[in-house]
Formats: C-alpha cells, structure tokens, sequence
C-alpha cells in the first residue's frame, strides 16, 4: 500500500516538475527593428498558464517595441498564427500544437512496435517551443483579453476550480468554505508555481470529509478535423471542447478507466476500451495507456484546476 | 408537456424538450412582441442549445457619448437616464444570449455577446458594463459572490470568448423564486430566464409569458 502512495506522489512531483523551454520573439510587426530583436528564453512549467508571462515580456522587450507604451494587456502569445489561449496550461497547448510526437510507454509488445518505424524517439521532439509575442492587433474574437492585474487569469482560474469541484461532489461547497486565506494561498501556489503552498489546499479540495466522489473531470480537446472548417468562423487551431459527467466506476468492481470513458464519450475515435486503433489520449506529454483508472490520474496528475485537459491526437 | 420537475434542477431530456418548446412558443407569437428577433434551437457537436437574439439597446448616456467622442458629457448626462433604449447607431447590432446545458453543473448556463459586423463591440468588461448590463444592475454584478459575478469565458461549443454569468448560485436562486409548486421543464426555463435574464438584459417578452 505504501509502495503504491510512494508511486502517486512521484507521480506528482514528476507532474509538477514537468518544463518546455520556449524561445519568445517580438512579432515583427511590433519591433522597432523588425526581426533583430533578443528572444526572451524561459524554462516555464507546463502545468503554469502563459498568462502569468505578459507583464515580464513587456518589460524585456520594452526597448524594441515601437510603441513602448502599449500596455502590457495588449500582448498575446501565438505559435505558428494559432492564437494561445491564456486559460490553457502550457503543457495542454505544447501537447495540442507542437507537433511533437508524444511518449510512449515504456511497455512491451504492441506498444513498442509502433514506435519501431525507423524514427528515434527524440526526432520529431520540438524544443525550444518557438512562439511569438505580439503587442498589437488583439485577436479579441478568440483570446480572452487579460488585464494587468493579471485578475482575469485569476478569475478564469478559480471559474475552472469551482467548475472542478461541483464535478467531484454534485455541489460547490469545498471551494466556496475555502477561508480567504486559503484562497489567496491557492492562487499565489500558481503564480508562484509553488508545491508547498499548492499541496495543502489541493488536499482539502480533492478530499473534502464526508462527501463521496460523483463525478471525475476530464475535458478532451479535440483539433477540428478539416471536414469541418467549412463551419463559418472557423480559427486556425480551433478545437472542439468535449466534456461529459464521467462515473469513477462502471460498477463495484470495475473501475473507470481512460479506455472506457473515451469509448463513451467519442465512441468514433475510440471504438475500442483496450487498445488505441484511430486516436491517442495524450496526458503531460505522454499517451496515457487505455487501462489507467481515471480517478487515480485524478488524484495524480491533474492539472493545477483539478482538471485532466487531454489532447486528443488522431494517429497517423 | 406533463412532465413535472420536481426540484430546481432540470435534466438534460427536459431542457432540450423546453428549448423546443419556447421556440414554438416564439414562432407562434412573435408578432406579439418586438423585444425578442428570434429564438432558435442549435445543434453544434451533438449539444443542443437555445439562442435568442434581441436588438442591442444601450444605455441613452452611453449612445450620446459615443456620439460627441465626449465621456465628460456622458458621465454629466448619467443621472438623466437609466433606461436601456435602442440607438440609432447601433442599428443591425444584435445581442445573442445562449442557454447552454451545462453537463458540470448540470444547470442551464448562459452566455452572451454581441454581434456587430464592423466588431466594435467586442468581448470586454468595458463592453459590458457599457452596453450590457443596466445600470440599476451593476453594483449587483459586480459583487462577484451575490449572483455570481458576470465575467468572460470560452464558449463550451464555439471556444469563442463570450461573456457568462456564473452558475454557482443558479440552485439557490432559483430556489429561492421558484415557490412551492411543481414546474413543467418550459415553466422552468422560463422562471430561469427571469431569475438569470434580468441582470444582462434578458427579459421575458409578456407575449411569451403569458398562458
């Protein structure tokens, strides 16, 4: 028993620890010298939101800009002219939109021959992520515009919390009895990006007395398959949000497991609970393996709003 | 429609079966009101949901200062008027309220923004507490914790960002205004559109309301 909790929580130390170095440059539209302009490097943790960046960005690139009064709310980050959302954690849109191939696990069998295609495992690893600030024309259609108190972020943050918590317990009340202290506690842990002070109030949410597990919360994001770009007003990158109520067991014996719960939520793309035949669920940079019970990523892994985001990526 | 609810909570089948009906309901009488242009049922990634569009009316302060490029003026005019009123130059600009069914809180959500093809009305705190929200509504609205604040989000199926009222407090709102009697899932989203509607500019016509 203790062996499998040592496992859980070096789960969540690797979880925590996870980082994409990124190599920021000024959109040249935007830098006063076009594209001569410094990159701004940073080794920053995918479970952070790129939203907490705009403030440190306006101040390095301050000289460069052409309008160096612009407010730092005006920034936005893209990569490849896909607009990134301020309210997804980074290693959600690293997994989504770099194109890097995730890791596989180390398993046996069927698992390693696909990856015995000829190709080593670090080949198509896209590092540094290369992404472009922009201090100019807001894509206000798709981001969310932050302000400079960073209260928006905050705002988004604790609406994904509270969302979280009426999924695990019918009811909000966990976040709601949280004191202000343990409030403030929360959101600083993700400034800050601070186990210590994450951790106890994590806790308090994820096992509140006397209340029992209803729901788990998982969302998938899905890349909108070109038969549908048709669709009018359709972004580059766009993505379809799928989110259902998810047991955390299909009877007394049978826990829920990544493979049962995408067979019943997109029964097209996963037409099997064993074995991944049309797409992959990627989790932290990893394809998470069909049989893992849900509820321990839960308890594990999930991100810093108590949520699984997991890309779906189609295989090729 | 003998379905009854028995508590403020709507399943999913029952709301889908009352966006329906206040649809049928507004295409029969749509001629009796002119607050409301239309009520539709979408399908969008098998999700159903009701999309109601109404003329944007902003506040009579708001549109003359928008006019003369002069806030001085605006803010010496806000006590003359209050009201939300259609203006000329906002002809063709649509508000667009959906309700979406939200499987999380499993409650009716709604959210809201506005349609204007020359997008000078885009998804901001400005932008709402300028032309959306009345002003009698604002204090109340801004007091995240008593309704539940009005803030900004992704759309659950454009991904867009649109604006939405918190649904935390939906149960204890509609509880509370609801009374002792069993609803029919329309006599529900018709009470919910009262208790959520109000405060972003989203009244029930009297036409519609009416038995």
């Amino acid at each position: 028993m203790s062996s499998s909790r040592d496992l859980s929580s070096r789960l969540r130390q690797n979880v925590w620890d996870g980082t994409i170095p990124l190599e920021i440059r000024l959109h040249s539209g935007d830098c006063r010298t076009y594209d001569d302009s410094d990159p701004y490097l940073i080794q920053f943790p995918r479970l952070s939101y790129l939203g907490l960046l705009p403030p440190r960005l306006h101040t390095f690139f301050s000289n460069s800009l052409i309008y160096p009064d612009v407010s730092p709310a005006e920034a936005w980050l893209s990569y490849e002219h896909v607009p990134l959302k301020w309210h997804y954690p980074l290693g959600l849109l690293y997994d989504l939109y770099s194109g890097t191939e995730p890791a596989y696990p180390a398993a046996d069998g069927d698992d390693a021959e696909k990856k015995a295609d000829g190709r080593n495992v670090g080949d198509d690893v896209n590092i540094p992520w290369r992404l472009t600030v922009h201090f100019s024309e807001y894509p206000v259609e798709h981001l969310v515009k932050l302000d400079v108190d960073g209260k928006h972020l905050h705002d988004l943050f604790i609406n994904s919390v509270k969302e979280a918590d009426f999924v695990r317990n019918g009811h909000g009340r966990p976040v709601m009895n949280l004191s202000k202290e343990d409030s403030t506690q929360l959101w600083e842990s993700v400034k800050q990006h601070s186990f210590p002070l994450y951790n106890p109030i994590n806790q308090k949410l994820l096992n509140p007395p006397g209340v029992s597990l209803r729901h788990l919360p998982v969302k998938l994001y899905l890349p909108h398959a070109t038969s549908d770009s048709n669709d009018k007003g359709q972004a580059p990158g766009s993505l379809r949000v799928v989110q259902q109520p998810i047991n955390p067991a299909l009877s007394s014996r049978q826990p829920q497991t990544i493979g049962t719960a995408l067979n019943q939520i997109i029964p097209s793309l996963f037409p099997s609970r064993r074995s991944p035949l049309l797409a992959q669920a990627v989790l932290h940079g990893a394809v998470l393996p069909l049989g893992t019970s849900v509820e321990e990523l839960v308890r594990t892994t999930a991100y810093l709003d108590g949520w699984l985001h997991i890309a779906v990526v189609m295989m090729a | 429609m003998l379905d009854v609810i028995a508590s403020p909570l709507i399943s999913k089948s029952d709301f889908d079966a009352a966006c329906d009906e206040l649809s049928r309901l507004f295409a029969e009488r749509h001629n009796l009101q002119s607050e409301w242009l239309s009520v539709d049922v979408h399908d969008r990634n098998d999700t159903r949901f009701l999309r109601i569009m109404k003329p944007l009316c902003t506040r009579v302060d708001v549109a003359l200062g928008d006019s003369q490029e002069q806030s001085d003026e605006r803010e010496l005019m806000e006590y003359d008027e209050e009201a939300l009123e259609p203006s000329p130059s906002h002809q063709g600009v649509v508000v667009e309220y959906d309700i979406v069914f939200s499987p999380s809180f499993q409650v009716p959500v709604l959210y809201f923004n506005i349609k204007d093809l020359l997008f000078r009305f885009p998804p901001t705190m400005d932008t709402l507490y300028r032309h959306l929200i009345p002003l009698q509504f604002r204090s109340q609205a801004e007091k995240a914790g008593v309704i539940g604040g009005i803030t900004l989000t992704d759309h659950p199926l454009t991904n867009a960002p649109v604006f939405f009222v918190h649904p935390c407090q939906t149960v204890s709102i509609l509880g509370a205004s609801r009374g002792k009697e069993e609803l029919t899932p329309i006599e529900f989203l018709m009470l919910w559109i009262s208790a959520m509607g109000g405060c972003v500019g989203l009244h029930l016509p009297i036409a519609l309301a009416e038995k």
